[in-house]
């Protein structure tokens, strides 16, 4: 099971991100939500989303869907670290695995059904 | 250096008639990570407050006035290359006369004996290395480079995430019976006497995320030493393999909280309170009233400033080799969270107590986090190199934190910023 | 004030260069509620020192379908009366995480000065650097300086500066529901403008079932079916104007929307790059985002093509100045005679109702009838209240208009959830009466 995201669908509205976040703090906040989205390029209307998860970063593009791996250094002079401590601080996303009553938030408040699970 | 003392009422299981104070160093200096900062949550939230934060000068200069040392995680080569032969020597002679030191991960490998250079500067812990190898074993996870190089050999890290302990000894009567903590690169020991051993890997768990095979893992760290307790002298080594700090485990970071007070002789408790550092001592200022608002407010303001460029940092395509060790943007949040979240408690207090050196440092220091922080995000958007900014800057979040947590505890643990006694 | 609250209220005094803050009182929100219904009361209580408030609906930047909006409150230069604009996009979002549910912004700055405020910080700033750019140049400078693409702002452009009756207070780079003349407002008090970032957190009791609630509610939402619809184009035609759909969409490059706004109300007009672009365009500039129903057909009666209109547009978001009067007073029909003419209008735009609430949302139901007859006094009287209870819950105006799914009731039952605080129909039937008065 995993969150596929239409970006052509999505129209940048942040439900996603506040939904993620209210699993994370139990409160109405931004900054811990695993799933983002991408509103840096306003004036060109260029828009997505961006999902943190527990090994990928998941970043799906007006253009298509662009998965990287994350500690992965593609510079073999740099090191991938196993050894790194995580951040804590934007958490993989687990699939609100402890949200039987919703499933996954960010589908559940999707406006525009964006944000599906598939298998 | 004469020392006088703070009276604290410790919360915890460990209540005794006497007050007990340790003096707690926690090393943040060349070669950790971020890993320290657990160990500042834990000892907070455990009502140990009495902390000094130490860089690799200070544990040079001597530790004659602490109780416990800690050194957390990160790169074990680069905090040994940092402290040199004397922070090494500093460390023996702390142990020897009774100290108590706590290494945890990277602070755990520090002390064992080796012929690796730096290494061999230290050799106090007659301690084996189970994920030590001469060949690498076939790994699961292919993109992953799980290993580092060790002299001619190799540690590698057969698992990350969590796994399980259980207790062997009865030495220490409130070892938990089993606990669950993380392992980031942590060592698997074993050592000749049983006795030593406080708790070992006991099995794996869902979260448990397996770099080479289960079977494989289970050979190298199942039934060995996660967590041992060496004497050296008057003093003691504990060493833990994995991250025991870690806030995600309250059964662990319990059973740390339980050492230090089990392991730290009860002292007499003057009747005037005292402040405490480690470091070279400058005018100790008490703020109160409009100046100490505004100090609070120019913390906040650059603390703020700072991790707004910080977030804007997070999902950048870019990451910085300092020394040995990978840098993400994400980490200077880390730095940036931690003071962060203290910021609400230093606005409700009355006084805050800070050394002017810590003051001009904060003040000075803060500010050049968040310039640093703009000149970084412009840099990286221009697509220009931006390795020497990063370095400076996380030089200078070192810097800010421990003269901040120096400033944070000394306010806490003021008489007037103390709860009432409970009746 | 615990709880859908960041507590505090904000008081600048630009002439003194003071910064206070007071505690929001759970009293005033019993009485007042949020959002229009405190700014005014703001207003009121620092109305010597004619004051601009800006503030927070009480359910802004929660789990509530459409809880996108924040307010401007002041006296309109335009009308000389008591008006509510409309925060929308980003930025009434970002005024409650950036630290306070209320600004109360006094007296004239000696020098030209913006507001930048973050996570509960207040700076006055000196905006020597852009006094004189426009509005983009401006917002982007300050984004630079901070280091933040993600920095939201109010700011005028030189039509404020020269403190014209038609200054529009403008949103990051984009027009805004300013219809009166607040950037005059701005600029008489020498503020660029107001920069703000935040990432606090906004506790809620019972979130549980806030949350829950907020769920049920965007389903019942969602299953009306003019969500089917998208855009600027669509909101015309649905009030019986002008088909701007066919005239628009050469030029239509994506819709988006404000905060958790089920509606896509923003259309993205690319004026300068192929509208079917799908990659980042490399174009520095290529069009105009726009909510601006009545401009656009203004722009289109005027006889405009669609470029040269999104082009027009484009100069007035930059000159902060509002594009509707530009077109209706200038009486110009050409892209360069009505940009030559911003200096030089004169006239009045017509109000709507009595002139509170902004004509740039129109003055009836969208999409659904609500039960309405299709009487005018009805739907005008219907109108100002529904942007009342927009105004003081925080609800995304022109939602508003759309979605009788966003009932009075369930706006009152999810703020008294969310607040722990009795909030009931006649108390917001007197703040409405407070509000229209």
């Amino acid at each position: 099971m995993g969150i596929t995201i239409d970006a052509l669908k999505c129209t940048n509205c942040m439900a996603c991100e506040m939904a993620c976040s209210y699993h994370r703090d139990d409160g109405f906040a931004f900054l811990s939500a695993c799933i983002v989205a991408y509103r840096a390029r306003e004036k060109q209307d260029y828009f997505g989303v961006m999902l943190k998860e527990e090994e990928n970063l998941v970043v799906a593009r007006p253009e298509g869907l662009e998965i990287s791996r994350i500690g992965e250094e593609q510079d073999p002079d740099k090191e991938a670290d196993a050894s790194a401590k995580p951040m804590l601080l934007r958490e993989g996303c687990d699939l609100c695995e402890d949200m039987d009553d919703y499933g996954p938030m960010c589908v559940a408040f999707c406006p525009q059904d964006a944000i599906t699970l598939v298998d | 250096m004469s020392l006088r003392l703070l009276c604290l009422n410790c919360a915890g299981p460990l209540m005794t008639t006497t007050k007990v104070i340790s003096k707690i160093g926690i090393y943040a200096g060349g070669g950790t990570s971020h890993s320290w900062l657990w160990f500042v949550d834990l000892f907070e939230n455990k009502g140990l407050h009495t902390l000094a934060f130490l860089n690799e000068n200070d544990v040079q200069k001597g530790l004659d006035d602490l109780d416990v040392l800690v050194i957390s995680g990160g790169d074990t080569f680069a905090v040994a290359e940092a402290l040199g032969p004397s922070g090494a020597d500093s460390i023996g002679k702390f142990v020897h006369r009774g100290g108590l030191y706590i290494g945890s991960c990277a602070g755990a490998y520090l002390p064992m004996k080796s012929s690796k250079k730096p290494l061999d500067l230290f050799n106090f812990v007659d301690v084996k290395i189970t994920n030590l190898s001469k060949i690498l074993p076939a790994t699961v996870k292919e993109s992953l480079k799980f290993c580092t190089s060790y002299g001619c050999d190799f540690i590698f890290h057969p698992v990350r995430e969590e796994i399980s302990m259980k207790s062997s000894n009865s030495v220490l009567p409130f070892c938990p019976l089993t606990f669950t903590a993380p392992l980031y690169g942590g060592p698997g020991m074993t050592v000749t006497d049983p006795s030593l051993v406080l708790a070992t890997y006991h099995e794996f768990t869902t979260h448990t995320s397996f770099l080479v095979s289960e079977a494989l893992a289970g050979e190298i760290l199942l039934e060995k030493a996660a967590v041992v307790r060496v004497p050296m002298g008057k003093g003691l080594f504990y060493l833990f393999g994995p991250h025991l700090e870690h806030p995600k485990y309250p059964l662990a970071n319990q059973f740390v909280s339980d050492i230090i007070r089990w392991e730290t002789k009860p002292l007499e408790c003057p009747e005037s309170p005292a402040s405490f550092s480690h470091r070279e001592i400058t005018p100790l200022k008490e703020l109160s009233g409009k100046k100490k608002k505004t100090f609070v407010m120019d913390i906040k303001r650059e603390l703020s400033n700072s991790r707004i460029v910080a977030v804007n940092l997070e999902f950048l395509p870019i990451r910085w080799m300092i020394g040995k060790k990978v840098y993400e943007p994400e980490k200077v949040r880390v730095f940036l969270e931690s003071m962060w979240s203290r910021i609400k408690s230093l606005e409700r207090i009355d006084r805050l107590r800070v050394f002017s050196g810590d003051l001009e440092t904060i003040r000075a220091v803060s500010i050049k986090v968040t310039q640093g922080l703009r000149r970084l995000k412009r840099a990286v958007d221009d697509n220009q190199d931006s390795l020497g900014e990063a370095t400076k800057i996380f030089s200078w979040l070192q810097q800010l934190s421990m003269a901040f947590y120096t400033m944070y505890f000394f306010t806490l643990t003021h008489k007037d910023n103390q709860p009432p006694p409970s009746v | 004030m615990e709880y859908l609250s960041t507590e505090k209220i904000l008081i600048i005094d630009l002439a003194s260069s003071a910064v206070e803050e007071e505690e929001l009182e759970e009293s005033l929100v019993s009485e007042k509620i949020g959002g229009i219904g405190i700014t005014k009361y703001l207003y009121e209580k620092f109305e010597n020192d004619d004051p601009i408030v800006i503030g927070c609906g009480l359910l802004t930047g929660t789990t509530y379908p459409a809880s996108a909006s924040g307010v401007i409150t002041a006296k309109s230069p335009a009308t000389g009366k008591l008006a509510h604009c409309p925060i929308t996009y980003k930025v009434g979002v970002e005024i409650k995480f950036s630290g306070f549910d209320y600004i109360v912004i006094k007296g004239s700055a000696a020098t030209p000065s913006y507001l930048w405020i973050h996570d509960g910080v207040a700076d006055i700033c000196d905006a020597a650097d852009i006094w004189g750019k426009d509005v983009w140049e401006s917002t982007e400078f300050l984004r630079e300086l901070v280091g933040d693409d993600l920095l939201q702002t109010i700011m005028i452009g030189p039509a404020g500066e020269k403190q014209s009756d038609y200054a529009q207070v403008c949103y990051n780079h984009w027009n805004s529901p300013d219809r009166f003349g607040f950037g005059k407002a701005f600029g008489t008090k020498n503020l660029k403008g107001v920069a703000f970032r935040g990432m606090g957190l906004i506790e809620c009791a019972d979130v549980e079932d806030y949350v829950s609630r907020s769920l049920e509610i965007l389903k019942e939402v969602k299953a009306n079916d003019f969500l089917s619809k998208q855009g600027i184009a669509e909101l015309a035609s649905a009030i019986g104007e002008e088909n701007l759909t066919d005239w628009l969409a050469p030029i239509t490059h994506r819709h988006s929307a404000d905060y958790f706004t089920p509606y896509a109300t923003i259309t993205a007009l690319f004026m300068d790059e192929d509208p079917k672009i799908v990659e980042e365009t490399k174009v520095a500039e290529p069009g105009i985002l726009t909510s601006d129903i009545y401009a656009l057909i203004a722009l289109k009666k005027a006889g405009f093509s669609a470029e040269d209109a999104g082009r027009l547009l484009r100069e007035t978001a930059k000159y902060g100045i509002d594009p509707l009067a530009v077109v209706e007073l200038s009486g110009k029909t050409s892209l360069d005679d009505c940009t030559a003419a911003f200096d030089g209008l004169s006239g009045s735009l017509a109000l709507k109702g009595k002139g509170i609430f902004s004509s740039w949302c129109p003055a009836r139901p969208i999409f659904n009838d609500f039960g309405l007859s299709g009487d005018d006094a009805e739907a005008i009287a219907w109108w100002e209240r529904r942007q009342a209870v927009a105004g003081i819950f925080g609800i995304q105006p022109l939602f508003a208009l759309m979605c009788p799914e966003l009932s009075e009731e369930n706006m009152l039952e999810l703020a008294s959830l969310g607040t722990e605080i009795d909030l009931d129909q006649d108390l917001l039937d007197a703040v409405v009466a407070y509000v229209c008065d």
